[in-house]
């Protein structure tokens, strides 16, 4: 009895090897053929990689080409900007010193008028004279009157002395006489002082207005040198 | 060298500026009637035995405005009002300067380079010889306030070169009074 | 001690504005011209607005800023000038002198108050 059962397991192992052994040589067929079927794959991937890098490489060397081309363009270029830079720097320079010159002279004319403004002080001095020219026509004016109202009294006096010669009668001829002188004296000097008083009105018209023109036309005249330094300094403040 | 246009527009300068500042209360009428030009400076044509002077200089011309008054107590009853202590001269100098100003103000639009001298007072006695300044432009009216005060004003321009601007004397500007900050 | 001086050679002008300062509570000094204001400005350091004048004899307005803020050595004083010129040439100069402000006659005095109250304060 053991032994057949014994004979059973052996066989039964047996089998069972076999058929182990059986399956392990269809499945390492399997996969053998697998790996000789992924082997074959792999070559070919391979190959084509092969083939595409091929083609990649020319890419970057037609890419190459290319750039080299375009870098002989870009030096071509970059040598006429370089040139262009260089004039526009050489403008540049000229325009900065331009503008240092022109600066310069914005705060020379901007000096020039600050100066011209104390043009201010020559005609305050002519102010100054024409006043005392004014105040001595104003004088004259005055001693004129004087003289004027002398004359008068004189005219009034010698008339007294000719009324008084003709009561006299003959003993008073010779003072008449010189009572008529008087008179004659004193009403050629009336005419005198009125010709004198006529040419004081012409001086005082003349000195008025001409003192008047020199005044007004002083603060015009120191107006428009103000306007122009405030221009000149505006001017030079923005050119630095 | 003063173009008609020119003369026009002195005298219509001066007719507005005579009308705002002249009388001494704004509702005041102003009547302006021109005297003959032969009569201008003769004084005895003239009401006034003083005048007022002012000078306008500009760098082509100067102009002399010239306002006769007389001292009575018409005139000072009329400027001074009730307040007759104050020195009569010195309010009507400033109204003098005030109407000169009010001309230069509207000058300055067509020459913008001018200046104005402070006013004198002068004899009536000196017009006649206003013709040895050898001016180009005599003009003389007679100004009557508030119709009884009587004033006579002469505008006189001397010209260096040729004079031609149309002034446009229409706008009422008020621009007095204002301040102007900088 | 005033803080305000007005300047104008005529006494109507000065009557009128330093009168008008008064009435309001501002006490005011005058000068006949751009001398004697400076003269005054020289004499009494506690001034702070000056309103002036441009025509006077003897020294003009603008001349007398330019003396104040040179010779003088005062910047910081407000000035206004109350003239009847009103020429853009004259405003620049007077801008340049360090003027403050510009007003044309006739004076306007209850347009302009409050400014003085303030630049005098």
């Amino acid at each position: 009895m053991i032994q057949q059962y014994v004979l059973a397991t052996v066989a039964g192992s047996a089998v069972t090897a076999l058929l182990a052994l059986a399956a392990h040589k269809l499945q390492s067929a399997r996969l053998i053929a697998r790996l000789r079927a992924e082997a074959q794959a792999s070559a070919d991937t391979l190959k084509a990689e092969q083939s595409d890098r091929a083609e990649a490489i020319r890419e970057p060397e037609q890419a190459a080409q290319h750039l080299e081309a375009l870098a002989a363009q870009l030096r071509d270029e970059l040598a006429q900007q370089s040139a262009s830079a260089d004039e526009l720097r050489a403008a540049l320079k000229a325009a900065t010193d331009d503008k240092d010159q022109w600066a310069g002279q914005a705060q020379r004319i901007a000096g020039e008028a600050a100066r011209l403004k104390h043009l201010g002080a020559t005609f305050e001095r002519w102010h100054e004279q024409m006043i005392s020219l004014m105040t001595q026509n104003h004088d004259m004016h005055a001693k004129n009157q004087e003289l004027s109202s002398i004359v008068r009294h004189v005219v009034i006096v010698s008339l007294n002395a000719s009324i008084e010669a003709a009561r006299a009668g003959p003993a008073g001829r010779g003072f008449a006489v010189v009572a008529s002188e008087v008179r004659a004296l004193a009403a050629r000097s009336e005419e005198l002082s009125k010709s004198y008083r006529d040419s004081l009105h012409r001086n005082d018209l003349t000195i008025t207005s001409t003192f008047q023109d020199i005044q007004a036309g002083g603060k015009m005249i120191a107006a428009s040198l103000a306007s122009v330094e405030s221009l000149a300094n505006r001017f030079s403040s923005t050119l630095h | 060298m003063i173009t008609a246009q020119a003369r026009d527009s002195f005298e219509r300068i001066f007719r507005k500026a005579a009308q705002a500042r002249l009388p001494i209360e704004p509702g005041d009428t102003c009547e302006i009637a021109p005297v003959g030009a032969g009569d201008a400076t003769r004084t005895d044509a003239m009401k006034g035995a003083q005048v007022v002077v002012l000078t306008i200089s500009s760098i082509v011309f100067r102009l002399l405005l010239i306002l006769h008054f007389d001292e009575n107590d018409a005139t000072r009853g009329y400027y001074l009002k009730d307040d007759v202590e104050r020195p009569f001269q010195e309010v009507f100098l400033e109204i003098c300067n005030l109407c000169c100003g009010a001309m230069n103000q509207e000058l300055l639009r067509y020459f913008p380079d001018l200046g104005m001298s402070t006013p004198y007072v002068l004899s009536a006695h000196c017009l006649p010889y206003l013709r040895e300044l050898n001016p180009d432009f005599v003009s003389a009216y007679s100004v009557t306030l508030n119709g009884s005060m009587q004033l006579a004003a002469t505008i006189c321009v001397c010209a260096d070169a040729p004079v031609d601007f149309v002034a446009d004397t229409s706008a009422m500007e008020e621009t007095s009074g204002e301040l102007e900050l900088f | 001690m005033s803080k305000i001086l007005v300047v104008d050679d005529s006494s109507t002008v000065r009557d009128e504005v330093a009168g008008f300062l008064k009435k309001n509570g501002l006490d005011a000094d005058t000068a006949v011209d751009g001398k004697d204001g400076l003269a005054k400005l020289k004499a009494s350091p506690g001034i702070k607005l000056v309103i002036s004048d441009v025509n006077m004899p003897n020294m003009d307005g603008l001349t007398m800023v330019e003396k104040i803020r040179g010779e003088l050595a005062n910047k910081t004083v407000n000035v206004i000038m109350l003239t009847t010129e009103s020429s853009p040439a004259m405003k620049e100069r007077g801008k340049a002198a360090g003027v403050k402000g510009w007003i044309v006659k006739p004076f306007k005095g209850d347009a302009v108050l409050e400014t003085f109250r303030k630049l005098a304060s």
